[in-house]
């Protein structure tokens, strides 16, 4: 049986996770004010998780200027995607066995 | 770490949710490039049929055909959500719709410029109607937004059918595409 993700489990991290596996790994990924939209996080929580994630390797961050704004984009790295579907996979098993 | 049933099931309904809402922004950032590339063409194109109507005829041949090769490139470039297919599937709808206008506009029916003017847009409306029940209601939205406006200019707008062509059908897919991509 697979092990649940500790660092994925946290629902906003979940929520990133699986908005950017949702794309593919060819995807430039997503910005910050999208991710901020898709989880409910506020600036600062959302901020947080993507460290938390960034630092498990999970997580691609990259920052650039896009018509003199600050654009940051967060992409799942390959080790991120498998341990989203690891856990997606552990989730899933929980439901099956009932 | 003890996960419930009830827990995972709800943690997979928001895994669910969330990769729904990408797909569905996706879908609509590719269409809204689509959308904008087709009304920039179409203001282009009634542009030039009103400074030289002799040719018209001939120029929104060419500028169709530049419409869909451009499409069908951007369509490559977003197959990755789409799927491989996708893009040749579009070009494939694009074709019916074009020999289903053709038959009637040229063939069947016995349509004027005027009506010609109307028909066209009106067609290919219906398909962003349609695509609308699969893909998003804006699709929708637009397919029948537009559709009327196009219906009111051709009733009321008098000599400058061509220019409330120009700028409701062309402008309208831009402001459409725009409002897409924001989605």
């Amino acid at each position: 049986m697979n092990a649940p993700d500790e660092t994925i489990h946290q629902p906003v991290r979940l929520r990133i996770m699986a908005a950017l596996t949702a794309l593919s790994a060819r995807d430039e990924g997503l910005d910050f004010a999208r991710l901020k939209s898709l989880t409910g996080a506020t600036d600062g929580n959302l901020g947080a998780h993507i460290d938390h994630l960034a630092r498990a390797g999970y997580v691609e961050v990259s920052k650039a200027f896009v018509a003199r704004r600050p654009r940051t984009t967060v992409k799942a790295s390959s080790a991120g995607r498998a341990a989203f579907a690891r856990h997606v996979a552990f989730l899933r098993e929980i439901i099956a066995r009932t | 770490m003890t996960i419930s049933p009830n827990e995972a099931g709800a943690m997979l309904a928001d895994v669910e949710a969330v990769v729904a809402r990408v797909k569905q922004s996706r879908i609509y950032r590719r269409a809204g490039e689509i959308t904008i590339l087709w009304g920039a063409i179409i203001v282009l194109g009634h542009l030039v049929a009103m400074a030289a109507p002799r040719w018209a005829l001939w120029e929104w041949r060419a500028a169709d055909l530049l419409g869909v090769v451009a499409t069908f490139v951007l369509m490559l470039r977003g197959r990755s959500l789409a799927g491989t297919l996708f893009p040749l599937r579009l070009l494939g709808a694009f074709a019916l719709f074009f020999v289903f206008g053709l038959a009637w506009s040229d063939l069947i029916g016995r349509f004027g410029p005027r009506e010609l003017d109307a028909f066209w847009p009106t067609l290919f409306l219906f398909g962003y109607a349609l695509a609308g029940l699969w893909f998003g209601a804006m699709f929708l939205a637009l397919g029948l937004g537009l559709s009327g406006l196009i219906l009111a200019g051709y009733f009321w707008s008098g000599e400058w059918f061509n220019l409330w062509l120009a700028i409701v059908n062309g402008g309208g897919f831009v402001l459409c595409g725009l409002w897409m991509r924001r989605a």
